[in-house]
């Protein structure tokens, strides 16, 4: 029994922390996502390893989504895990379609400009569909540091086996990782705030109004990142435990997140509330990734099926 | 990572499971003094196996197993609705403490009877001025001889009645700054100058009590820790020990969730369904929390926040989840029932028992995150 990451995995996380912080700091994400910068570093991405690092284990992925998220890394380089995990033979780059609009149109459908093959679901099917064959539109995304497209797609090559029902899991488990880092970056964010900042003679965060959204900050972070390591352990180490621990990862991160940026804007005051302060571009990942592969309300609904 | 249990644990888990199958003494009888007879029979069933004292060193009758051990014997007593030990203040403070900061003479004194339940314990530490700020405590201890001299208002004394120790703080250092002038005493409750009146619950038992202190006489020889030096006995213990409590009361609720899931089974209720699972989740992330404790502690380091974390987030499950099976039973909620009506009523408590869920968060804003102080 030992809840702490092997030193291979903090590797992992020093690499991906030290990495991502220097390809991507704040400012350069914003030229990329605000200002129509473009991104060149996916060959170096390769080269690190990480578009098979869910071959290596789910913890590890996890690791570098908490990272992903944490930085903010306008990469879609989770898109193509997602597509992956689905589609083990994948060749070069994916993404995953879902969310059914109209007459068979795909909405919101991340890195489709990217990608060389969509795999699209269909009820319980998954077709993988050369991106060439497909129609993409650029969609107006909540999330600017994740474009979102509008993609039809027909045909395709069924995609059938065993592994589908994980690698669904395994999907909620990445996207729940990369809330995770968007809620600890703006926990310390918050946290450093609520320290510099001072109104009548003293640091804000001396008031408990203050300082208590802060450890509530902190508890559902720390939360959340227990339960996501948990559910990346489980899906690798404990199939009995995997889905219930995935989907309780995707719904109790998701909402930590959504929470952390909500009570973050609350802290920050009006500066907060500016284009100009970066807070928004996590409060804007943190709310557009909880929708993303189900909403909280759709994965405890799963929960309580195991229970009830 | 890794959350499975070694064969060692597993052999453990395995024995104690059917030990506790041929062993368990079957529903606790109602009433004060039956449930305490009960209870303390079981402990001592317990300790005739060594297992009362699991993690404690051998020498003084523990068993010297290690914090997992320890887990696992926690979630298979949940899990068999076992009783719990009569003696619980002693084994889960007063005993560590003195195991932490005692002498040779009161480890040989003290240990073996918390163990066997001969000698109870109870905690006084609040007293009705002195609350979430302890620290501001008036009980007074004077030096007289070979003893001090004690006189001053314990309240909240849970388990006072059944006890023949007390863990009392009082003031030696009047002039010292408040956290300075403390000292931990072991007081023998059974002395004329210590008199034990019951404070009645909300849900209409006894389980505390005002202690009123009038020149009772503790011998030099039961200060722990050194005089003036009572902050610090006290507050180290508390950290040690919620590493460990937080596991036992991680185990409960995952029963009471169990219990709860059984009466629900079935229901189409999406509200009813939500707040379920939510319940479900956060107390799996209260299960992990303790699980984070176990591995800091294990590795030899000071118990990091998920102490404060862990026992803040109990009272918000435990508060969410008996409340939660008050609202599923709907109008029939406003007639007493055998179960949920006394879980949702002791649940209220959960929140201030133990330092209130407000003082829990001033300790990670200020300890862990480094905030300002209010
Ligand atoms: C069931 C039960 C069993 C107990 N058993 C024992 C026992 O065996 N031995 C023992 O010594 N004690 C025991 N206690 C006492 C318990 O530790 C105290 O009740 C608790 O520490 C709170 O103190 P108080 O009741 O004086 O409330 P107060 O400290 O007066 O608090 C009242 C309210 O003010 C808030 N508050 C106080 N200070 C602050 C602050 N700085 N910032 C923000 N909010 C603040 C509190 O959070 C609370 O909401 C028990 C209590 C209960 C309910």
């Amino acid at each position: 029994m030992n809840f702490d990451l092997t030193e291979d995995q903090r590797e992992i996380q020093r690499t991906a922390r030290e990495w991502l912080a220097s390809r991507y700091p704040i400012a350069r994400v914003r030229e990329i996502a605000l200002d129509g910068g473009s991104d060149a570093t996916w060959d170096e991405i390769d080269e690190l390893g990480w578009p098979e690092i869910a071959d290596f284990g789910m913890v590890e992925l996890a690791v570098v989504a908490e990272q992903l998220g944490f930085s903010l890394a306008p990469t879609p380089l989770a898109s193509h895990w997602a597509a992956r995990l689905l589609h083990p033979e994948l060749e070069g780059r994916g993404t995953v379609a879902m969310w059914d609009g109209e007459d068979g149109a795909k909405l919101a459908v991340p890195a489709a400009d990217v990608a060389d093959t969509i795999i699209v679901q269909r009820g319980d099917q998954v077709f993988a569909v050369p991106a060439a064959e497909a129609s993409i539109e650029p969609a107006n995304a909540l999330d600017p540091t994740r474009p979102l497209f509008t993609v039809r797609a027909s045909g395709g090559e069924e995609i059938t086996g065993d592994h589908l029902a994980r690698a669904w899991h395994a999907i909620y488990v990445a996207a729940a990782a990369e809330s995770v880092g968007v809620a600890a970056r703006v926990t310390a964010m918050s946290v450093e705030y609520a320290k510099e900042r001072k109104q009548f003679g003293r640091p804000i965060g001396s008031y408990q109004a203050v300082s208590h959204a802060c450890a509530q900050m902190f508890l559902e972070t720390e939360g959340a990142r227990n339960v996501v390591l948990w559910a990346a352990w489980a899906l690798d180490n404990d199939p009995d435990a995997a889905f219930m621990a995935a989907n309780a990862a995707k719904a109790y991160a998701s909402d930590a997140a959504v929470n952390v940026c909500r009570s973050s804007m609350q802290v920050h005051g009006g500066i907060g509330f500016t284009w100009e302060h970066d807070l928004h571009l996590f409060f804007k990942r943190a709310e557009a990734n909880a929708r993303a592969f189900g909403d909280s309300t759709w994965h405890r609904e799963q929960v309580a099926a195991t229970y009830l | 990572m890794d959350l499975t249990l070694s064969p060692a644990e597993e052999e453990f888990r395995d024995t104690l499971r059917a030990w506790i199958a041929d062993n368990h003494p079957g529903k606790e009888p109602e009433g004060d003094e039956a449930s305490f007879a009960f209870r303390r029979d079981w402990q001592q069933k317990l300790n005739e196996r060594g297992w009362a004292g699991l993690t404690w060193p051998e020498e003084y009758g523990g068993a010297g197993a290690t914090q997992i051990e320890q887990a696992i014997l926690f979630e298979e007593f949940a899990r068999s609705r076992a009783p719990q030990m009569a003696n619980v203040l002693g084994l889960t403070m007063g005993g560590p403490t003195v195991i932490a900061h005692g002498t040779d003479e009161q480890k040989a004194r003290f240990l073996s009877p918390i163990l066997s339940a001969d000698e109870m314990w109870c905690q006084g530490f609040s007293e009705p001025e002195s609350g979430s700020d302890l620290a501001s405590l008036k009980t007074r201890a004077v030096l007289d001889g070979d003893a001090y001299v004690v006189t001053g208002q314990k309240v909240w004394t849970t388990f006072a009645h059944h006890s023949k120790w007390c863990m009392l703080l009082a003031r030696t250092n009047a002039e010292a700054p408040k956290h300075r002038g403390l000292t931990y005493f072991l007081m023998d409750m059974e002395q004329p100058g210590v008199e034990i009146r019951p404070l009645v619950q909300i849900t209409g038992e006894a389980e505390f009590n005002e202690l009123f202190i009038e020149e009772a006489r503790i011998p030099v020889e039961n200060v722990v820790g050194g005089v003036d030096n009572g902050w610090r006995v006290a507050i180290t213990t508390l950290m040690h020990e919620r590493a460990g409590l937080a596991f036992a009361l991680q185990a409960r609720v995952q029963v009471a969730l169990g219990e709860l899931a059984d009466e629900l089974r079935g229901t189409t209720d999406p509200l009813i369904r939500q707040r379920f699972a939510q319940v479900a989740i956060e107390a799996q992330v209260l299960r992990l929390l303790a699980f984070r404790g176990l591995t800091s502690t294990m590795k030899g380091g000071e118990p990091g926040p998920e102490g404060s974390l862990g026992k803040w987030l109990w009272a918000d499950i435990n508060q969410a989840l008996t409340t939660l099976a008050m609202d599923a039973r709907g109008p029939a909620a406003q007639l007493v029932d055998d179960t949920w009506t006394y879980r949702f009523l002791r649940a209220r408590a959960n929140s201030i028992e133990g330092g209130t869920t407000e003082i829990l968060k001033n300790i990670v804003a200020e300890r862990v995150l480094g905030l300002p102080r209010a």
